[in-house]
């Protein structure tokens, strides 16, 4: 029987921890079970199954940068002699087990005092006791139940758009009560009774000027910056639509004719608004714009005279001494003190495998470094480092945005409409009857308002976006969608995109006869720290349970070649083919015994899976390229899958990456880039749709128009299809409400435009648009849920 | 009659923008979760009685 843990739901190890007649795969889940046990806490398990997070083992001082005055100050928000406020970032809330963990926080630590959780944007705000206790230590408890603190993010604006939540209101407010006070108007039947009629009137005029000055504002500002630079968007015409209601309405008041369209005015405020909330409900607790610093980390921890002391990044001067441990960045290009060490670089330049670099050599900023921890000095500070101005180069290219929107041409072709249709409705009444021009030509700029054109593109974009953020794309804005289903290339990165960096395949070609030679084999790589060496202990110990360690005569790995040690007179080399002195034309590792081939691996990176059946999908509408910034090694592996062989490049820097895409883009082509690294960052931003694929939705990802869950990747196809068939949605929302259009101008130019019609045509049109979309979107799709 | 009804209008209205403004709208997912978690207070009170 397959058992999981009972706090986080993993598969229990070979030794799972037993307690209280419970089992937990480690020692993490289990203090955690205690502390909240201890602590009367264990509903948290009742709401959700498994709900708890596997705590990482994170060292005592990961969090010691945060008692530094300059870095604290920029977290706390609000402090005084007894308690202070912070507020944290928990990317790893996920469910309501989560919020309710960490709003009693207090119960199981008596310096917390109270914490907060705002669940969409993933943030607790907390107070706590400032003289008895460190914010670092505040971050360690957290990290320690299984939410570690994000301190990378860029101060995000917390604050809410209070004043749009007002201007809706308002706006709900004004159209209820007009409409209910207008009322009477719809079944007037010559009742003789006026004054209730003045009354509502006026009532209507006051509380539709602060909706028109306050709740529109938006409109006129945006029609306004519009002409200016000499574009047309939709604003103009809804701008036009609303003076024109309110016109004609403040018109009938004076004239004591009831409060005209004053009901259709607020109402169409209302809608447009609800329009604007719907299309701008984006994903709070996602950053499509971090640029590269976020990538960094906040502090270093400088060597000065024998001990070590944590500084500010910005504080780094050139010839400081930093000391730089396991799995951490590097901050700043500078010289490597010690003999040796083994560089990742997969992030920045995309090469797949880890570099092993000895004294002397320079280390670039971005680089992770992978076992034990080194001593370097500082050649360049972080802004200055050979990659970071590559960067800042090329990203302050600013993309201009000279794209407009499907529906801002469609305003374009209103526009005209409405001014020929006056004018040819005015000369038609110039001569049939002169004395209604005025009314029919006002009748005609308030019917074609187009309250339903407005909704269109937010609620056939904006449904679109959510079921694709429920299948794993998350979208910045709902203009992404217009621009996907418009690519016709597709560019690809390799190192992290289509491969999983977190997994390596070894392939052994031989089997290896000898029991004795495979002991020596696999004591060889335990002994270095290389990660080919680590991925082919991985192999061999899965297979084989034989752990004897074998004592060498003498042994020594050679950088850039591989290992050699010697046993009696036996020498055993394990590495590159001419440091094995073997022919076979075949790239892998070999493994000698005295210059006679034992056996040799194959190291790829593991390719994500569907690819094969991704490309299929895809090859048929668009052009595939792949850009790597690794060497050719997997060519043979990309054309197994499918790609073809003259679309894929290697040794691609961040620059010719940039170039490849303006390439495409000059002969005509819209690009989609799909990439992961900081690499990938130039030409993420140059492509017309950039996404950022990403394995842990909230680690850093660069700068994108559109983050993709690594899982989805094969799904590409299926986004595509969501955004090709929102544009096909909008362009039927478009028909219905120009259907809607052209009913009330027939009443218009027929002079028999009442404020029931319009009552009733716009709140119509409104629904019918909104249903239809979601309706469309969401059945269409409704397989596809995942 | 009107009157009244505008006036307890108008107190909405208020009631809403002094709301919006003092943040009740900040976050409109956490509270429709927070109030299904149990009291404390009421837990050990319901331990406290045997049932009837």
């Amino acid at each position: 029987m397959e058992r999981i843990c009972f706090h986080c739901g993993d598969n229990l190890g070979k030794k799972p921890l037993q307690f209280d007649d419970k089992y937990f795969c480690c020692i993490g889940c289990k203090g955690v079970y205690l502390l909240l046990k201890e602590n009367h806490l264990t509903d948290f398990y009742s709401y959700e199954s498994n709900p708890g997070l596997k705590p990482l083992t994170s060292s005592q001082d990961k969090y010691a940068f945060l008692d530094l005055p300059e870095i604290r100050q920029r977290f706390i928000r609000f402090e005084d002699d007894r308690i202070a406020k912070v507020s944290l970032s928990l990317p790893n809330i996920h469910c309501s087990s989560c919020i309710f963990l960490l709003e009693n926080a207090h119960k199981a630590n008596s310096k917390i005092i109270h914490s907060q959780v705002n669940f969409t944007k993933k943030l607790a705000s907390i107070t706590f006791l400032t003289k008895e206790m460190q914010l670092s230590e505040l971050a360690l408890f957290f990290d320690r139940i299984g939410y570690p603190p994000n301190f990378q993010q860029k101060k995000e604006t917390l604050e809410t758009n209070k004043s749009f939540i007002l201007k809706l209101g308002l706006a709900g407010f004004a159209f209820g009560s007009i409409m209910l006070w207008s009322f009477p108007e719809y079944t007037r039947n010559g009742a003789e009774d006026n004054s209730f009629r003045y009354f509502t009137s006026w009532l209507a005029f006051l509380v539709s000027l602060p909706v028109l000055l306050y709740s529109a504002s938006e409109y006129y500002i945006s029609a306004y910056k519009s002409l200016r630079a000499k574009h047309l968007n939709l604003d103009i015409p809804i701008t036009l639509g609303i003076l024109a209601l309110y016109a004609q309405s403040v018109y009938s008041i004076i004239h004591y004719e009831g409060p005209g369209y004053m009901d259709s005015f607020a109402g169409f405020i209302f809608f447009l608004l609800i329009g604007k909330w719907f299309q701008n409900r984006t994903y709070q607790s996602l950053s499509f714009d971090r640029d590269y610093t976020s990538y960094f980390p906040l502090a270093v921890r400088k060597i000065k005279e024998n001990t070590e002391e944590i500084i500010p990044i910005e504080t780094i001067e050139i010839d400081d001494l930093l000391k730089i441990r396991n799995q951490e960045v590097i901050p700043c290009d500078s010289i490597l003190m010690d003999d040796k060490a083994e560089i990742d670089y997969s992030f920045v330049t995309g090469e797949s495998v880890g570099v092993s670099v000895v004294k002397n050599s320079m280390l670039y900023a971005g680089g992770k470094l992978l076992n034990a921890s080194i001593t370097v000095e500082v050649k360049e500070i972080t802004d200055r480092s050979y990659l970071t101005q590559l960067w800042n180069e090329q990203l302050d290219k600013k993309k201009t945005s000279t794209y407009q929107r499907y529906q801002d041409r469609v305003a374009a072709y209103f526009l005209w409409a409405v001014l020929i249709i006056c004018v040819i409705s005015m000369l038609c009444y110039l001569i049939i009857a002169p004395a209604l021009i005025m009314k029919v030509v006002v009748s005609v700029l308030i019917v074609a308002c187009p309250c339903a054109l407005a909704l269109s593109t937010p609620f056939a974009f904006g449904n679109a976006m959510r079921k694709m953020g429920q299948l794993g794309l998350y979208l910045k804005n709902s203009d992404v969608v217009e621009k996907l289903a418009e690519i016709d290339v597709i560019v690809l990165d390799k190192t992290g995109t289509l491969t999983d960096t977190r997994l390596t395949e070894v392939k052994q070609v031989r089997t290896i006869e000898k029991s004795s030679d495979l002991s020596i084999f696999i004591s060889m790589v335990e002994s270095s720290t290389h990660p080919i060496s680590s991925a082919i202990y991985a192999h061999l110990t899965s297979n084989h349970e034989n752990k004897k360690t074998v004592h060498f005569d003498s042994f020594d790995e050679r950088v850039g070649n591989g290992l050699i040690a010697t046993i009696n007179s036996d020498v055993f080399k394990l590495g590159s083919a001419s440091f094995t002195n073997q022919n076979m034309g075949v790239k892998g590792v070999f493994f000698t015994k005295n210059d006679v081939l034992i056996t040799f691996f194959i190291v790829q990176s593991t390719f994500r899976e569907g690819l094969s059946s991704l490309l299929n999908q895809i090859k048929l509408n668009h052009e595939i390229y792949v850009l790597s910034g690794d060497n050719n090694k997997e060519l043979s592996a990309l054309i197994d899958l499918g790609f073809n062989e003259q679309n894929i490049f290697f040794n691609q820097t961040p620059q010719s990456k940039l170039d490849f895409i303006e390439f495409l883009q000059n002969k005509g082509k819209r690009v989609m880039m799909v990439g992961d690294g900081l690499n990938d960052a130039p030409a993420l931003a140059q492509a017309n749709v950039g996404i950022a694929i990403s394995e842990d939705m909230f680690k850093f990802t660069p700068s994108s128009d559109a983050i993709l869950d690594a899982h989805q990747l094969k799904n590409i196809p299926n986004f595509i299809g969501i955004s090709k068939f929102a544009k096909v949605v909008l362009r039927v929302c478009l028909a219905f409400s120009i259907t809607y259009n052209i009913v009330g101008i027939l009443f218009a130019v027929t002079a028999k435009l009442t404020p029931l019609v319009a009552a009733i045509l716009m709140p119509m049109s409104s629904i019918t648009i909104v249903g239809l979309s979601t309706f469309l979107i969401y059945f269409r799709y409704l397989r596809l849920k995942n | 009659m009107l009157v009244v009804s505008l006036i307890i209008a108008l107190f909405f209205l208020v009631m809403f923008i002094w709301a919006t403004r003092s943040g009740q709208f900040d976050d409109d997912y956490t509270p429709s979760v927070r109030m299904l978690f149990e009291d404390e207070h009421k837990q050990k009170e319901n331990h406290g009685n045997p049932e009837i």
